[in-house]
């Protein structure tokens, strides 16, 4: 009996089920291609009048054309994440969490960033997504504020302090890579034992192998040094261990190239890498798209899991970029086919 | 407690014993297809209602997917019936 109070209390059923309905409401592939023919005005009238009617006509009066469709998609992101804490309990609230930890990571660093080039302090916020432990409030104190070091001491009780306390200004990329590494090697640390959270290490550690074959891809094409490449990459990865890492930062481009038939992402990725590549952008794609089939893959095989949350919040936030690249692109006159191939789908 | 041992035992004896063994069995075969479907029902009325709160027209669906269970307790229930009556 008692093990089956303990299932009980994980309480999948509820959010599993309410996500898969959330994802079918997202924005079906057959509509990009129509985005793509419409004007700024036309695509955030057919958003507003979709999931996004709350946050376009709460943010309408305040803003107009792009500026309202960054916000409003920024707000519904944050608002859709907070929900998924919201609406969760036990071991899935706790997993949603530390993944959405995330957004911290990605709030400070824009913080950072936007000080670093002397933004002022609304266009900071413009850019931040509410989503993690960092609430809005805290997050607009923070950004106001003018010197690195009241930022700093701002942080000083977040975990993330370690990466910004030698912080002084200035070149921010490893910054940067401290952030990732310390929010991956907390989120790693923090994943227990049970089958659930087995089934959560497994996803995020083929995120890691994901982020750091992007990383290789772009160091490798730059022609940095094996030490400088391992600097950047993220250990614990599923596939790609530490050793495997070594060895393939130490490889020259196309050996490198070769190296990566013997992991499985090759099947995947061959069609598009080509030694004299000029870019990495459809490498990238795919990889994208592959992180995407994955999370829908082993969600189909767990569906009592936290698997199919993931997936929602993965896709979720790829139908947020895919909109912002169309219109951004729109914007600058990009030619469709450019825009298309920036686009996840 | 009353110590009955068969050879002892009358004829009524041994039908009402007999009789309150049956009466035992259908109790069980109710009580245990019972919490079966109770089992069985929880999660997917959880998610029944989860999936609901997203989509109302969900409602119909959900509510046949929850209920398909107590085909175990009907079972149950007929086993009792064949047993008590038959």
């Amino acid at each position: 009996m008692a093990f089956l109070i303990r299932r009980g209390s994980k309480k999948y059923p509820y959010i599993t089920a309410r996500v898969r309905a959330m994802k079918s409401k997202l924005i079906p592939k057959e509509v990009y291609p129509k985005l793509m023919n419409m004007d700024i005005p036309e695509i955030t009238r057919l958003i507003g009048e979709s999931e996004y009617k709350q946050d376009v006509d709460e943010l309408a009066q305040r803003y107009s054309g792009l500026d309202l469709l960054e916000h409003a998609l920024n707000q519904n992101l944050a608002r859709t994440y907070r929900k998924l804490l919201r609406v969760s309990q036990d071991e899935p609230n706790f997993l949603i969490t530390e993944y959405l930890r995330h957004w911290d990571i990605w709030n400070i660093k824009t913080i950072l960033r936007g000080k670093y080039y002397g933004a002022p302090a609304q266009e900071i916020l413009d850019a931040v997504v509410a989503a993690g432990q960092l609430g809005y409030r805290e997050l607009t104190s923070i950004a106001n504020m003018e010197s690195i070091d009241d930022i700093k001491t701002a942080l000083t009780h977040s975990p993330y302090y370690a990466a910004i306390a030698e912080y002084e200004g200035g070149e921010l990329s490893v910054i940067e890579n401290e952030l990732d590494r310390i929010y991956y090697s907390r989120l790693l640390a923090s994943i227990g034992k049970s089958k659930g959270e087995k089934l959560s290490l497994k996803y995020i550690r083929t995120e890691i192998d994901l982020k750091n074959l992007k990383t290789l891809f772009r160091t490798k094409k730059a022609g940095l040094e094996k030490d400088e490449i391992l600097n950047l990459v993220i250990p614990g990865g599923m596939e790609l261990k530490s050793g495997d890492l070594k060895r393939l930062s130490s490889l020259s481009w196309p050996d490198f190239l070769k190296g990566l038939e013997d992991y499985s992402y090759w099947s995947d990725i061959s069609e598009v890498v080509r030694e004299d590549m000029a870019s990495l952008m459809d490498v990238e794609a795919v990889l994208d798209k592959y992180a995407m089939g994955y999370a829908t893959r082993i969600s189909h095989y767990y569906p009592l899991s936290i698997l199919p949350i993931y997936d929602y919040m993965l896709r979720k936030n790829n139908e947020i970029n895919n909109i912002r690249t169309i219109v951004r692109g729109k914007k600058v006159k990009l030619p469709d086919e450019i825009i298309r191939k920036h686009l996840v789908m | 407690m009353v110590d009955i041992s068969i050879a002892d035992a009358t004829v009524e004896q041994i039908l009402a014993n007999q009789k309150g063994l049956i009466a035992i069995g259908a109790g069980l075969a109710v009580g245990l297809s019972g919490i079966a479907s109770g089992i069985a029902e929880k999660d997917i009325g959880a998610a029944a209602v989860g999936a609901m709160a997203e989509r109302e027209e969900l409602f119909g669906k959900g509510l046949i997917l929850t209920v398909i269970p107590e085909t175990i307790v009907i079972f149950g229930l007929v086993v009792a019936i064949l047993l008590l009556f038959l």
